[in-house]
């Protein structure tokens, strides 16, 4: 979607149609990174053949479904000003609570059935940061660490360590449910039918941050908390909501990620939280609040997913894969950090100038 | 002014200042005692004790680098990224030199001159995260998050993400053998942070370092440079990570580019329950101290209850959270009790006495 615009950004770099090249570069830096998405798209369908395939894109597409649902719970948080850590670990306890209630019952709960108990639990979970941060004001990093370690031994303690080879039937039979089928000579790409949730969602929390009043005060809660009080917005209230909304969105991710897995490992995804957390940042938000938007978040996501791909394809060693996405992060937040100097001292040299 | 005149003050305000010491013995005595009284034969007994001294150090530095970066505001989280770096060095450079067979003199100048090469490339990766955090003017925490990444690749390029094996017994003797019943990593971890404990309070670097983080507005204003202070918190973080990796490696006679992945949120764990304000300007080095040992014993005394490491995790988790909490919840009364709102600006910390600066009353919400 977004990769449309790129191409037209580069031809509208002529003198005199700032304001335009303004508003394709977006807000966050947006048009930057889909231009960079394009170009490395360009450059590796030059070098290799097999990259620019449909199944390629269906296999980035598929990879990245569930980071970019935990993604969108990360923008949220990190636009409000806080940090979560715990999501991952959320999401794995709703996923594989799921399956552990399913088996123990005996019973079939059905996707609906499914999704429903891993968002109440994933709400839950999220409840207790959101009202840990909210009621005692505390540093959400080290309030989610702390839950974090929580969460994680309830689960592997109290619900279960076991790897569980079989989902419910009807998990089952969504895990191989495919939207669109390519035949391409001898393989089959297939495009899982999750993408329709997913960009669902991406829409609701666009929507949510853009056009309610919600949204507005995760802006300014991010932007400065206090002021955001001053201006009326219910901020012990709003933090409550954002946590819940986070964690929903998390188990969200956590049961698409078994019915994807097609088994329940409650040591999975533990650990990823500051792979997505990086991308969230990559695609323009700023870590210090009321900076970001869904554009960017996917788009952050799917850079990574596209260096990782095409990483593979050119037949780089797997290990390879962590010092790119390393570099990448330490250029990219360099290159966030000195515009945002230049803005900085630019706007002190107005200021003076204006004093004097 | 007399001498028995400062005693007093400098004691009153330790008791008053330092509460988060105060209650850290609390906390300590308390788990030794419930731990003691629960297993009397198991619990305390010198083995016991001596296994938990042979885990603290590792754990214990890793945890005063993250206090280090958090006095001045920041935090550092390629710690453990860092230590695995150094330890491969020190492997590699065994591996190549064939020191597993040297003996006497030689092993012990070849062991005393690699882990001197693995420090240095602590010191060069610290640097690198002081430059991106000082120079270009990255947020820490997202500058160390780009650079953990990073040197944890490095790391598993470099040995295909395979184990490295091989180190020489003077090497191994650092990790593993014991001086009167005192592991001697445990000694040599007292001794880094009793340097690190000088560092910080007897030092015009120590002082500068709380200045920066306690308010850096006025602390540039104050004439201090404050991207020379903050190179120089990276490097003294990558400088201990460093040392704890090269504690890992004797421990364990092998080095790994993914050891102790789960330190890292366990080091941050540590730091704000010995008294750290992650905000910056406050932390002690002894709080880290008792913190890591509560947390060992903690640790040995599930083990010896037979409960799982999972419950142990548990037990961190709600441990940094009520701790947190109560914190919060005491801080709350004291300021109600004390002078009027509004009054009261976030005073400097008083470089003689490095009692903890107002930013503790109220928390901004990140």
């Amino acid at each position: 979607m977004s990769t449309a615009t790129a191409p037209a950004e580069r031809g509208t770099s002529a003198p005199g149609s700032r304001s335009l090249a303004e508003r394709l570069r977006g807000r966050n830096n947006e048009g930057v990174l889909a231009l960079t998405i394009l170009v490395l798209v360009l450059v590796m369908s030059l070098v290799n053949s097999d990259f620019f395939t449909v199944s390629t894109l269906f296999s980035i597409l598929r990879n990245s479904l569930v980071e970019m649902v935990f993604a969108l719970g990360v923008l949220i948080v990190i636009i409000s000003g806080g940090i979560d850590v715990s999501f991952p670990v959320i999401g794995i306890f709703a996923g594989y609570t799921a399956i552990v209630l399913a088996r123990n019952g005996d019973f079939d709960p059905g996707v609906i059935g499914a999704l429903l108990i891993a968002i109440v639990v994933g709400s839950l979970l999220g409840l207790v940061n959101g009202g840990l941060v909210a009621r005692f004001k505390l540093p959400t990093l080290i309030v989610t660490l702390g839950t974090q370690g929580i969460f994680r031994g309830v689960l592997l303690a109290y619900v279960g360590s076991k790897y569980i080879a079989e989902l419910p039937q009807s998990l089952g039979a969504l895990s191989t449910a495919d939207l669109i089928t390519h035949q391409h000579g001898s393989t089959t790409s297939r495009l899982h039918v999750f993408i329709i949730p997913v960009v669902l969602l991406c829409l609701a929390v666009h929507w949510l941050l853009q056009r309610t009043m919600f949204g507005r005060g995760v802006y300014a809660l991010g932007g400065d908390s206090e002021s955001a009080r001053r201006a009326g917005f219910p901020v012990v209230r709003l933090q409550v909501l954002i946590y819940v909304l986070v964690g929903l969105l998390a188990g969200i991710a956590g049961i698409m990620h078994v019915t994807l897995s097609r088994n329940a490992n409650p040591y999975e995804l533990a650990g990823t939280e500051l792979d997505i957390i990086a991308a969230v940042v990559l695609g323009g938000a700023s870590i210090l609040g009321g900076r970001g938007s869904v554009v960017g978040a996917v788009l952050g996501v799917l850079l990574i997913a596209v260096i990782k791909n095409s990483l593979i394809l050119m037949g780089v060693p797997g290990t390879w894969q962590r010092v790119a996405v390393g570099v990448l992060l330490v250029v990219g937040v360099s290159i966030q950090a000195l515009g945002a100097r230049r803005r900085a001292r630019r706007h002190t040299v107005e200021l003076e100038s204006a004093e004097v | 002014m007399s001498g028995l005149d400062a005693l007093t003050r400098r004691f009153v305000g330790m008791a008053q200042g330092e509460r988060s010491l105060v209650r850290l013995v609390g906390l300590a005595l308390g788990v030794l005692i419930l731990f003691s009284a629960l297993s009397p034969n198991i619990f305390f007994s010198v083995i016991n004790f001596q296994t938990i001294a042979f885990g603290v150090p590792e754990i214990g530095l890793l945890s005063l680098a993250v206090m280090v970066a958090m006095l001045t505001g920041g935090i550092d989280l390629s710690i453990v990224s860092v230590a695995n770096l150094t330890a491969l060095t020190t492997a590699t450079l065994f591996a190549a030199f064939g020191a597993t067979e040297a003996t006497g003199g030689q092993a012990v100048l070849l062991t005393v001159l690699f882990v001197l090469a693995g420090l240095l490339v602590a010191v060069l990766a610290g640097l690198f995260n002081g430059f991106l955090v000082a120079v270009i003017g990255v947020t820490p925490i997202l500058a160390t998050l780009g650079t953990m990444q990073l040197y944890n690749g490095i790391a598993i390029v470099w040995t295909g993400g395979e184990a490295l094996y091989g180190m020489p017994e003077a090497f191994l003797a650092l990790g593993n053998n014991t001086v009167a019943l005192l592991p001697i990593s445990f000694v040599v971890f007292v001794l880094i942070a009793v340097a690190l404990a000088v560092l910080i309070n007897r030092t015009p670097l120590g002082t500068k370092l709380r200045l920066v983080g306690a308010n850096p507005t006025a602390a540039r204003f104050s004439g201090i440079d404050n991207r020379r202070v903050l190179l120089m918190t990276y490097v003294v973080t990558g400088l201990l990570a460093g040392g704890a990796g090269i504690i890992i490696a004797s421990r364990s006679a092998s080095a790994s580019p993914d050891y102790g992945s789960s330190y890292l949120l366990l080091a941050i764990v540590v730091a704000i329950l010995g008294g750290t304000n992650p905000f910056g300007g406050y932390g002690t080095v002894l709080g880290v101290v008792l913190a890591t040992v509560t947390l060992q014993m903690v640790s040995s005394g599930f083990n010896i209850m037979r409960l799982s490491p999972f419950e142990y995790t548990i037990a961190q988790g709600l441990i940094l959270v009520v701790v947190m909490v109560l914190d919060v919840a005491f801080n709350r009364r004291r300021t109600r009790a004390a002078a009027p709102p509004g009054g009261t600006g976030p005073a400097a910390p008083d470089p003689q006495d490095p009692t903890r600066p107002a930013s503790a009353t109220s928390a901004p919400v990140r």
